[in-house]
């Protein structure tokens, strides 16, 4: 690949429209993802990190939604780019499950209820690789809309799928077989022992982590080039927790996806993130490589955030809290969001709204700490007290 | 000295709760008419003693029982065995062990006389009606889901002053002085009073909760997943409120959690729960430092911490939770246990567990399996060729290290003689500290892998 970048969120604003007025979820996030690479998208609850995910898929409901601004670009094979957030349906359509997909929080929520596990696979395999199906099946390949297509796709209706199975028999056969080869093969790769048992089941009757492995399954069906995982693990316990993540780490290495892995745990970052960035009331605070962030935070809401984790050596009840509670979006003043919550704040940051400042190689932390008076047209006394240089850790 | 290890170790404590033996059996209804075709046993056989002033962390993932056996302590399930007594002395416990060991119908008049006193007064279940409401009023708890626990259609002054209420503590005015002054010990204020609950973040919503359950002055608190639902700064605050609030007011508390992060930070002591069992029970950092029990190791390993230890090899744990209605003989982690030899007591049900998911092709040609007990069973297959493929299987699956002598198909018909072993019990490995690992408790060390 000639340039290094897989996708490039640029400048994304997403608004929500409430009849108490218009919250900006999302304002102004950057980034750029290189292929095979781990991203880690950090912050709280109400952050906007779930909704820049699902942002680069296009799945925000319009309305109450609106992406007010930016751009998502995801980078084709060939070299040319496609931004997701204006192409039409047809295209974006394409792109999810084949090219991105992602894995939601509650597995339990995400998959069908009323279908078997490997009815919901071969919908995936129906959609997006059709081809191969009908080719490993043996079975002509050129008329689209036929009855066979749409059989394959899981469409076709009861009467249609019941009279093919009777005439036609031995293609029913090729093709169910096909299929059910390919489906079992991408169970089994997610670690499940007896693939076969757990396509025959419905999801009710899967624990957690099975279902867990089901949703990576389907999203991995296609061998997409990045993989967007939603707090997969969240509603795990710490056990299955640890086996889900070392499998997305090995299917990674193995068909070298990139991942933008969003979580509100900042300890799994350092085991599986190669980059993260730390967001706080839609917008990106700081962002950097995953050690080196978590070794050396520079923005006050990212070390609050850190020491705010019990530790082995924390004193008990002296744990440093963040003082007050996330602000208030809807119709937000333009400033520096964790003004209010943050310990250096100043004059200067309850007036205008801090930029990405590279701090060092491959970091950028948004925070006035880091600007000079003259770049914002203010006085020097109104400036909140200047970050040390870096590589002063916390403590 | 008893089987009940925990209670031993700690006979001279003063405890708020001590808990015998606790079952919580729920039946399993099937058919037409209902039928009782078993047990789930959500707490089976569970000794604790929680000692006054302290703060007990009881860890386990989902489905372990242990918020059920947080609700049996709190009064809110009725256990289905065991006994659970209240605000025993040391002195107090001593007599209700010794008691306890006697056969009831070989004990003196005088320990039958006591023994009627203790229970009248201490025990659930057995307490007169004035001791139970003193009870009630000396035990709260504060739930995981401040959405669910806290009435949407009242105010604060009503959820915090309702306790004050039904106790008759306070009446009219008095009430939301009470309320405010509650209010204000828990970082809230007068203004509050006249909200709903959702008007409140989830942090703020978690004061309110604990407000209510400080409302009686108790002297024990129950806390069950209190800030599972919270950000991580969120529950820093929290956090530091609880232990702000034992250190003034001397309150006990049992804090149920699933994260052993919060759990090292809060507890004294631990009792890591698995399967409805206490596998382990010590003072957190040993436990933390020095697991005695597999499981144990396995949680600390799994938990993602951001310090830069080496802990050396993890251990994972394999397979999923076995059924509760039936759990595995001997050690309950054992199929799952990476250190699992022939000592820990595979059955019957595991071999053909295994053999199930391996060979599920094997599997479908069992014809009938006759158990004469969990450990010895015959296995009729269809035909003379599965029964070699099942011999096989047996023979390398897991529980094949626990065969007598390895299986053998003679015509259709394979025999199995696994190792009987008893089930494993909570024992005392060294000062402190106990393990139910029965590998644990012959070595007393931690079998390495």
């Amino acid at each position: 690949m000639t340039e290094d970048w897989l996708l490039k969120v640029d400048d994304l604003g997403v608004q929500f429209h409430s009849p108490r007025g218009t919250s900006q979820a999302v304002d102004g996030v950057s980034f750029t993802m290189k292929p095979h690479e781990t991203l880690a998208l950090v912050g709280e609850t109400g952050c906007g990190k779930s909704v820049t995910a699902r942002s680069i898929l296009r799945l925000v409901a319009q309305p109450p939604g609106e992406y007010s601004s930016g751009s998502v670009q995801l980078r084709n094979d060939d070299g040319s780019v496609t931004d997701i957030l204006s192409a039409p349906e047809r295209v974006v359509r394409n792109i999810r499950g084949n090219r991105v997909s992602m894995i939601f929080q509650d597995p339990g929520k995400a998959l069908n209820p009323a279908l078997t596990v490997g009815r919901q696979l071969a919908e995936v395999f129906g959609e997006h690789r059709l081809g191969m199906v009908l080719e490993k099946a043996g079975l002509p390949t050129s008329r689209p809309g036929g009855t066979l297509v749409k059989i394959a796709q899981q469409r076709a209706g009861w009467l249609s799928v019941r009279l093919f199975q009777l005439f036609r028999r031995d293609a029913a056969r090729a093709l169910k077989k096909a299929m059910d080869d390919e489906v079992a093969s991408a169970l089994a790769d997610t670690g499940i022992a007896n693939p076969r048992k757990i396509m025959g089941s419905y999801p009710h009757e899967l624990s957690g982590g099975m279902k867990q492995r089901v949703m990576i399954a389907q999203a991995l069906a296609c061998d997409p080039d990045l993989l967007v995982a939603d707090e997969p693990t969240t509603a795990l316990d710490v056990t299955i927790q640890a086996r889900i993540l070392r499998l997305i780490h090995d299917l990674q290495q193995r068909r070298g996806t990139a991942i933008l892995y969003i979580t509100h745990d900042l300890s799994l970052v350092k085991e599986f993130a190669d980059r993260v960035a730390v967001m706080y009331a839609g917008r990106i605070v700081e962002m950097g490589p995953s050690d080196q962030v978590l070794k050396s935070p520079q923005h006050p809401y990212t070390q609050g955030l850190l020491a705010a984790i019990p530790r082995a050596d924390t004193p008990r009840g002296e744990l440093e809290a963040i003082a007050g509670t996330v602000p208030q979006l809807v119709d937000a003043p333009p400033q520096c969001h964790f003004a209010s919550r943050c310990a250096f704040a100043a004059q200067a940051c309850h007036g205008h709204i801090p930029q990405p400042t590279v701090v060092s190689e491959g970091r950028l932390v948004s925070c006035f700490r880091f600007s000079r008076a003259e770049e914002l047209d203010v006085s020097a006394e109104e400036m909140p007290q200047p970050a040390e240089a870096i590589g002063g850790g916390r403590r | 000295m008893t089987s009940t290890s925990q209670a031993d170790a700690s006979v001279a404590v003063d405890s708020v709760v001590t808990l015998h033996d606790v079952q919580v059996h729920y039946p399993v209804k099937e058919g037409l008419l209902q039928r009782v075709s078993g047990h789930v046993r959500a707490v089976d056989g569970v000794d604790l003693t929680i000692p006054r002033g302290q703060t007990l962390g009881l860890v386990g993932e989902s489905g372990c029982g242990k918020t059920t056996l947080g609700r049996v302590v709190a009064g809110l399930v009725a256990p289905t065995g065991g006994e659970l007594w209240f605000g025993l002395t040391a002195d107090q416990h001593e007599h209700v062990n010794r008691i306890r060991a006697i056969a009831p119908g070989e004990r003196s008049a005088e320990d039958q006389a006591l023994w009627r006193q203790l229970e009248r007064e201490h025990r659930l279940g057995s307490m007169t009606k004035e001791r139970h409401r003193e009870y009630r009023r000396n035990c709260q708890v504060v739930f995981q889901d401040s959405f669910a626990s806290l009435n949407p259609r009242q105010l604060v002054r009503d959820i915090v002053g309702r306790p004050l209420r039904v106790h008759r503590e306070a009446s009219g005015s008095e009430v939301d002085a009470r309320v405010v002054e509650l209010l204000e010990r828990v970082g809230l204020g007068a203004q509050h009073l006249l909200r709903y609950p959702h008007q409140f973040s989830g942090g703020q919503r978690q004061r309110i909760s604990i407000a209510r359950a400080l409302a009686l002055n108790p002297e024990f608190v129950i806390l069950d997943e209190p800030t599972s639902a919270l950000d991580v700064s969120v529950q820093a605050q929290i956090l530091n409120l609880l232990v702000e609030l034992q250190q003034d007011l001397g309150l006990t508390y049992l804090f149920i959690t699933h994260d052993l992060g919060v759990v090292q930070h809060m507890a004294d002591d631990i009792a890591v729960m698995y399967l409805g069992q206490i596998a382990e029970y010590g003072p957190t950092d040993q436990v933390f430092f020095d697991p005695l029990h597999p499981y144990s190791r396995i949680l600390r390993d799994s938990n993602p911490s951001l310090e830069d230890e080496e802990v050396g090899e993890r251990w994972e744990l394999s397979g999923t939770v076995p059924n509760p209605i039936n759990p595995p003989r001997g050690c309950r982690l054992h199929p799952r246990c990476p250190v699992a030899t022939d000592l820990c007591g595979w059955s019957v049900t595991d071999a053909l567990e295994h053999v199930e998911t391996a060979a599920p092709a094997v599997f479908e040609h069992i014809d009938a399996v006759n158990r004469s007990t969990d450990f010895l069973a015959e296995v009729a297959m269809s035909d003379d060729a599965s029964a070699a493929l099942m011999a096989r299987e047996i023979n390398s699956s897991p529980a094949g290290v626990a065969l007598t002598q390895p299986a053998i198909s003679n015509g259709k018909v394979v025999s199995l003689t696994l190792r009987q072993v008893d089930d494993a019990e909570l024992l005392p490995i060294r000062e402190l500290r106990s393990s139910a690992c029965l590998r644990t408790q012959q070595q007393g060390v931690l079998p390495s892998s």
